[in-house]
């Protein structure tokens, strides 16, 4: 069933799931609400730092949200049709990054709701905050299209023009996020001229790159984990490879950019540079080795055959995000610590428990409305159990097997005189 | 009355403590319809006068004179009702080490070096003082920044914010290269007998900064900080005007305005002079306390 009533009749480990996702984002909209009462005094962040981890999540969400539009377009542009049971998750998982990002630009603003006039009543064109914030609202409506008329495609009901439509909301979301949404985003850093670790034009780049493995690796651990929890394999092996090579070309590339954005910040050697630079080697020494180790363990790991797997995958993709989360943390942190003027002190940022809270319940969110929005809606072709029997030749009687091949399929392969294997 | 005992007392205090933090949806809601419907304060006072017809205002500060007593700090607080909450106020006063040159011993751009602090207690007379504040820039990174238009560049040179269209994004703050944006963490309080009912109190979650005192300079007074300048250190004026001291000193002195090679033109210039030998040395007002993020 495909519907809200299919979240009855669950096992009780996930109530449980869904009890602590809940008990997490409670304890989030307490202290939001305590925020919204007394003011956000109680969070890491200051004058010096002015942004902390909700502007790390939101960097880190809406990178995410990039792994929809690529599988999108492996799906629909090259034609795989090997990925079609992770593509509407995936656009799902999107949707959900986008609104987790969206989120936490709301918890970020001093005067939320003031913040919702953003942009009809107040604006002002030439911040890239306006621009990415807006250009989320649009990315929703296109991730929001290509669910659309991708479910119809997969009821059955779509028209040649509804097919149509689906390809092309699949192929266009990926100029769109990769261009006005991500690489706008990592503009809002990139052209802070006053922050040395910020100023570079490498930022959008590297932040649609990494968003892209993050997202893609994201997307193949969604399959793996769906897997297991349905205990039957998503994706053939096959296809883990060829996620996998694909996955080992942008974590290069990350790793890559990554290494040149600190080998010019080094190599330059301004005076705020070298500051930014001994901040990252001393104090933030542990995220700056989970990025940088992370990602080469990453790459390592998927060069090898044995490690394109489902299994493998997971772990690399744990390690993959990591090093993002991590990366994320040092860009927006990091980019704030070097002092302005000598002789400030020693600036720093430590979130508080109610900050952590507060991103935690963000992550429940995400969590929650993924495993919903999975469960109800229609996310890949029709696995039910067929109601009568298929008579094999040779084979005698035999009862429908719980496989993902759709009944009309079935009764053709019947005419056709073998069972279509997929 | 009933004596407490320790253990009350701390019962009793946790309870206080807990219910100060307590989150109150009341408040939160009749704060979110004032904001998604509330309209702008008007009172009968006009908060920012309308900008001054063919004027640029701009500052200029001698640093051979500024002997780093930190009055301007406290009396820009005070002007402009700035919480306590708020710390460091406006301006940080900085010292610094000199550079020696051709000319002898003298200020310079690069002076900001490792020698400097913003937590002195004593003055040195080989020591170099700078005060900070919000520049005013022609191209205020800030104003380029603000997704809301919450903070704007008037004709006559003032950056401003307008507190009923900012949001507490803090954009602007991490766009600005001199750090002169303060964010109300906290709810502000300010005495009521401290209050300067020419200037707006604010809330909490907005960003707000100098001014230029725009409620004395666009009624023709001169703000606060050149009022209280012991050793005249401050001057103010319009620099479309071609006789205003201001135009004068920086055409004839040497100078510099903070971090140029960023393109935002600061409307505060640094006279590079030698340092004064006849001043009035007073004792330093003390440095700024609990700074949010920063350790002394």
């Amino acid at each position: 069933m495909n519907n809200i009533g299919a979240l009855r009749n669950k096992s009780r480990s996930f109530y449980i799931f869904i009890g602590i996702l809940l008990a997490f984002i409670a304890l989030g909209q307490f202290n939001w609400f305590r925020y919204l009462t007394y003011g956000p005094g109680d969070s890491g962040s200051s004058d010096v730092v002015p942004w902390g981890i909700y502007i790390s999540g939101l960097a880190y969400f809406i990178g995410l949200s990039a792994g929809a539009t690529i599988v999108g377009l492996i799906h629909h542009g090259f034609e795989r049709h090997d990925y079609e049971p992770i593509a509407i998750r995936s656009i799902i998982l999107g949707l959900v990054c986008v609104i987790g990002a969206t989120q936490c630009v709301l918890v970020d603003l001093g005067v939320p709701f003031r913040g919702l006039k953003v942009p009809l009543l107040l604006h002002n064109f030439t911040s890239l905050f306006l621009v990415s914030s807006t250009s989320y609202y649009g990315f929703m409506a296109v991730l929001g299209g290509e669910l659309y008329f991708s479910i119809k495609v997969l009821r059955g009901n779509a028209s040649p023009r509804d097919k149509k439509m689906a390809k092309w909301f699949g192929i266009l979301a990926v100029p769109y996020a990769l261009w006005i949404v991500h690489a706008f985003t990592g503009s809002i850093f990139g052209v802070v001229k006053a922050r040395e670790m910020w100023n570079t034009p490498m930022l959008p780049v590297h932040f649609v790159i990494s968003a892209i493995a993050s997202g893609f690796a994201l997307a193949i651990m969604v399959a793996v984990i769906t897997s297991k929890v349905e205990k039957r394999e998503l994706l053939s092996k096959e296809t883990y490879n060829h996620m996998g090579k694909i996955l080992c070309f942008f974590v290069l590339l990350t790793v890559f950019l990554d290494f040149f954005d600190y080998f010019i910040l080094r190599y330059s050697a301004k005076v705020e540079a070298m500051e930014t630079w001994h901040i990252i080697t001393t104090r933030y020494i542990v995220t700056f080795t989970l990025n940088i180790g992370g990602l080469v363990i990453a790459f390592i790991m998927l060069l090898f055959k044995k490690w394109r797997t489902g299994n493998g995958l997971l772990v690399i993709g744990a390690i993959v995000q990591v090093a993002i989360i991590s990366y994320r943390i040092d860009l927006v942190s990091i980019g704030q610590l070097a002092p302005l003027f000598p002789g400030m002190g020693e600036i720093y940022y430590i979130p508080t428990f109610s900050e952590i809270t507060i991103i935690l319940g963000i992550f429940a969110l995400v969590i929650l409305l993924y495993t919903i929005l999975s469960i109800i809606l229609p996310v890949e072709k029709t696995f039910e159990k067929p109601a009568y029997t298929v008579r094999k030749f040779g084979q005698g009687f035999q009862k429908g097997r719980s496989s993902f091949t759709e009944p009309e399929h079935t009764s053709e392969t019947f005419q056709n005189g073998f069972h279509n294997k997929k | 009355m009933k004596k407490l005992d320790r253990r009350e007392f701390v019962k009793l205090a946790s309870v206080a403590g807990a219910g100060t933090l307590m989150p109150d949806p009341l408040k939160v809601f009749a704060d979110a319809v004032d904001q998604l419907f509330g309209k702008p304060r008007q009172g009968q006072i006009e908060y920012v006068p309308k900008p001054v017809a063919n004027a640029k205002f701009g500052m200029v500060i001698d640093l051979g004179k500024c002997i780093g007593c930190r009055r301007c700090m406290y009396a820009c607080k005070l002007e402009n009702n700035v919480p306590d909450t708020i710390s460091p106020p406006y301006i940080m006063v900085f010292e610094t080490e000199a550079a020696t040159g051709a000319i002898g011993h003298y200020s310079s751009p690069e002076m900001m070096g490792k020698g400097s602090t913003l937590f002195y207690t004593k003055l040195r007379k080989d020591k170099w003082y700078m005060p900070v504040q919000c520049n005013h820039c022609d191209d205020a990174p800030c104003v380029q920044v603000c997704p809301t238009g919450a903070s704007y560049k008037d004709p006559d040179g003032l950056v401003i914010i307008d507190y009923d269209k900012c949001i507490g994004c803090r954009y602007c703050m991490t766009a600005c290269p001199y750090g002169a944006r303060r964010f109300n963490w906290w709810e502000p309080h300010v005495p009521k007998d401290r209050i300067n009912p020419l200037v707006p109190l604010r809330r909490h979650g907005v960003v707000e900064k100098c001014t230029f005192c725009v409620h004395r300079t666009r009624r023709g007074k001169f703000t606060r900080c050149v009022e209280v300048c012991p050793n005249k250190a401050r001057t103010f004026g319009n620099f479309n005007d071609p006789d205003s001291e201001v135009r004068k000193l920086v055409r004839n002195e040497r100078n510099f305005r903070l971090k140029e090679v960023l393109n935002t033109g600061p409307r505060i210039w640094y006279l590079t002079k030698p340092k004064e030998k006849h001043m009035q040395w007073y004792k330093p007002l003390p440095p700024p306390t609990n700074i949010r993020g920063i350790r002394q």
